[in-house]
């Protein structure tokens, strides 16, 4: 009697192994689904339910732009549920893989890639005009060619720095590579222990580089796709960015966390960031500290860059109600409708006309943005990314500590990039 | 024939009892054990999520890989250097706060237990924070109580020499009161009278410890020398909050690497490291066992 518990459990665990064994395993030999031709939106007002995921403070808010939605066609229902950021990769991934998905959903610009791997997003009508909207936005849309949905709203990279130290050392902000040193040398000499900051270590160590690099007529991607990152512009690039650490202009290894209090005590006079750093800085420094400080573009060399960022609509493959969903995008990313949505949320709009509203035209902290995201660009929307970003940031690292020349950081660069390959076959 | 039919019976019974916990079993504990297995030796990839039998067997080769793969030896390094400082030093310090706390401080022994327990209950995350200002370079308070004593406190978690040994300080600190407490209850287990006696033979206080007290609480020794070997084994939450791996990889581990290659999508190359970590700890286990062992 004894026995026979443990043989069955035996026997149960056999089975499980010969379950896994026997089904059939081994790739199909078809290179993915090629993505259907994309259709178009009908005509008329959008009917049925619409269910929406957005993420962090989107999903907070979007609501109440849902509602003017369903004012405008009242057969419709919006459903939002707001999706924290920490967990939406995890849980779109589990919604794509079993099928379970809403409509619409809100997907950070960097994260296209993985889920048009997974086939979850469906390829955005014909009816949608590209042109609309900032060209570095749209192509974070593009996987290998094909666009998965449109750009709702952006952010990019832009110099912040103390204007009371820089009218004390008598420098201007900064046009190009050359300016931006004596800037930050300016800054230190009028008693700052750092005339800017630089990401040294860490995530996304790479988004804080980039820009330099396409500043220096540096691309990621040639046109066959290919990878080319050992190149002058490169060299020239981690030379320009490490010189700021080697130099004492930039603290050597800076710590994330103390940026924003020293700048607000002055021992730091400038630092790249984004438009959210605005609020962040008036919340913490008080709102009289808006005197002290100014945002401008970050310098130019061959060409002017930045980085962008933000986020894009998306309507799932597997959607219940594709249609309505294609309608509430149009809506969404409207330009009238994105005025208003800059309105709540204080999203800046991707698409151009947007911008020529008096609410963001006039407002002189927020209009800055428009020139800079004409030429600002993403980091390639390729599944493997995120490993070549994380190998990058190792690279950068290195280079800042002197442990790799520039020269050896672009070979190493390129090679780590290509051994990972862009994982679309 | 009857006795047969009967047993079948008893036997049908005796399953129908075990049912429930053999289903959760199976599906929550041998499904997920058994796919992992099965990741380990095939080439998925976050995009298979969908088709997860549609990939290939590639029998060995995630493990071949993971071994070769330089970040992965760094992070295996690493690991060994925290286990082989950390461990010693989370027990030795163990021992040391319970027989303190064993031999007298009989008034204020639960608030001192109470006190060196709590580290382990509290969220890594505040203890993170508080970690970062305490190993802050130019006003935390380890490099200003240094500075009293006219030493110059190195950058504590961005120096590549002393960012390990900042999380090995932190990680003791976290787990040193779980042991201290395990072994309290063991030395407290250890009769009065055995000590009385060796007294009455002689015998000192080094004597003492020496003879009857790591003799008597090598079972529980062994316990906590194997409960902080797996847990320091899958090292992942202090560099995770504290240094992300930096400065240069000199605090990745194992744990950390695994998790980041399966954030990569690599699923089978991560999930083939994470049974280089199992082997790791079966091992580690064994020879604990080995040494520690009550003799008969």
């Amino acid at each position: 009697m004894n026995r026979t518990p443990r043989l069955a459990a035996a026997a149960t665990a056999s089975t499980l192994t010969l379950a896994l064994a026997l089904t059939g395993c081994g790739r199909s030999d078809e290179a993915g689904t090629t993505a259907d031709s994309a259709s178009s939106i009908s005509e008329g007002p959008a009917t049925g339910t619409v269910e929406v995921w957005a993420m962090g403070t989107e999903g907070e808010l979007l609501p109440e732009l849902a509602e003017q939605f369903e004012a405008d066609n009242p057969d419709v229902t919006v459903n939002v549920t707001p999706v924290p950021w920490e967990s939406s990769t995890e849980k779109i991934n589990t919604a794509i893989a079993t099928g379970e998905v809403p409509d619409v959903m809100q997907v950070g610009t960097t994260l296209m890639s993985g889920f048009v791997g997974l086939d979850g997003l469906a390829p955005t009508p014909e009816d949608i005009d590209s042109s609309a909207f900032f060209p570095g936005a749209w192509e974070t849309t593009e996987v290998d060619g094909t666009s998965y949905g449109v750009p709702w709203y952006v952010e990019s990279r832009v110099l912040y720095y103390r204007t009371d130290l820089a009218e004390e050392a008598g420098v201007e902000a900064p046009a190009d590579w050359a300016g931006l040193t004596d800037f930050a040398a300016g800054l230190q000499d009028a008693g700052a222990e750092h005339g800017i900051a630089l990401q040294t270590r860490g995530n996304s160590t790479a988004l804080m580089y980039f820009p330099f690099y396409w500043q220096a007529g540096g691309e990621i991607l040639d046109d066959a796709g290919e990878f080319t990152l050992d190149n002058d512009a490169q060299v020239k690039a981690l030379e320009y960015y490490s010189s700021f650490m080697r130099d004492g202009l930039a603290p050597p290894v800076l710590v994330e966390e103390e940026k924003v209090q020293n700048f607000i005590d002055g021992k730091l006079g400038s630092f790249v960031s984004g438009p959210w750093e605005r609020a962040n800085l008036l919340t913490t420094a008080g709102d009289d500290f808006a005197d002290k400080f100014g945002v401008v573009p970050l310098p130019a060399d061959e060409a002017t860059a930045s980085f962008i960022g933000g986020s894009n609509l998306a309507v799932l493959a597997d959607a219940a109600n594709p249609d309505s969903a294609w309608k509430f995008v149009q809506f969404a990313t409207d330009p009238a409708t994105q005025v208003d949505w800059f309105g709540i949320s204080n999203d800046l709009p991707a698409v151009q006309a947007s911008w020529e509203d008096p609410a963001l035209a006039d407002d002189e902290a927020v209009a800055m943005y428009q020139g800079v995201l004409e030429t600002a660009r993403s980091t390639p929307a390729i599944p493997t990314w995120s490993e070549i970003e994380h190998e990058l940031d190792l690279i950068i690292e290195q280079t800042i500590a002197g442990d790799l020349t520039p020269e050896e950081a672009a070979a190493k660069m390129q090679e780590a990039a290509t051994s990972i390959g862009t994982g679309l076959d | 024939m009857a006795i047969s039919a009967r047993r079948r019976r008893t036997g049908l019974a005796a399953w129908g009892f075990a049912l429930p916990f053999t289903i959760l079993f199976a599906v929550f504990m041998l499904v997920p054990v058994a796919s992992s297995l099965y990741m380990a030796f095939t080439d998925m990839h976050g995009a298979d999520l969908r088709t997860p039998w549609a990939v290939n067997f590639v029998g060995f080769d995630n493990f071949a890989a993971a071994l070769a793969d330089p970040k992965f030896q760094q992070a295996a390094g690493n690991t060994l250097y925290f286990v082989g400082v950390a461990m010693p030093l989370t027990l030795g310090v163990a021992l040391l706060l319970a027989v303190l706390l064993n031999s007298g401080l009989v008034w204020f022994r639960s608030v001192f237990r109470v006190g060196f327990y709590a580290p382990v209950v509290t969220s890594i995350v505040a203890v993170a924070v508080v970690w970062r200002f305490l190993l802050q370079p130019d006003f935390g308070l380890v490099n200003s109580a240094l500075g009293l004593v006219g030493i110059d406190g190195p950058r504590w978690l961005t120096d590549e020499v002393w960012a390990m040994p900042s999380l090995i300080m932190m990680a003791t600190w976290r787990n040193v009161g779980y042991s201290m407490v395990i072994l309290l209850a063991g030395l407290q287990g250890i009769p009065r009278d055995l000590y009385e006696a060796s007294a009455i033979d002689g015998a000192g206080a080094v004597r003492q410890f020496r003879s009857i007290t790591v003799p008597l609480l090598r079972p529980t020794l062994l316990f906590c020398a194997v409960i902080t070997g797996i847990g320091y084994l899958q090292f992942f939450e202090e560099p995770f909050v504290m240094t992300q791996g930096g400065p240069l990889g000199a605090t990745n581990s194992v744990a950390y690497e695994v998790f980041n290659q399966f954030g990569f999508g690599n699923y089978g190359l991560s999930a083939a490291m994470s049974y280089v970590l199992f082997v790791a700890i079966v091992i580690l286990s064994y020879l604990q066992f080995r040494l520690l062992r009550t003799e008969k």
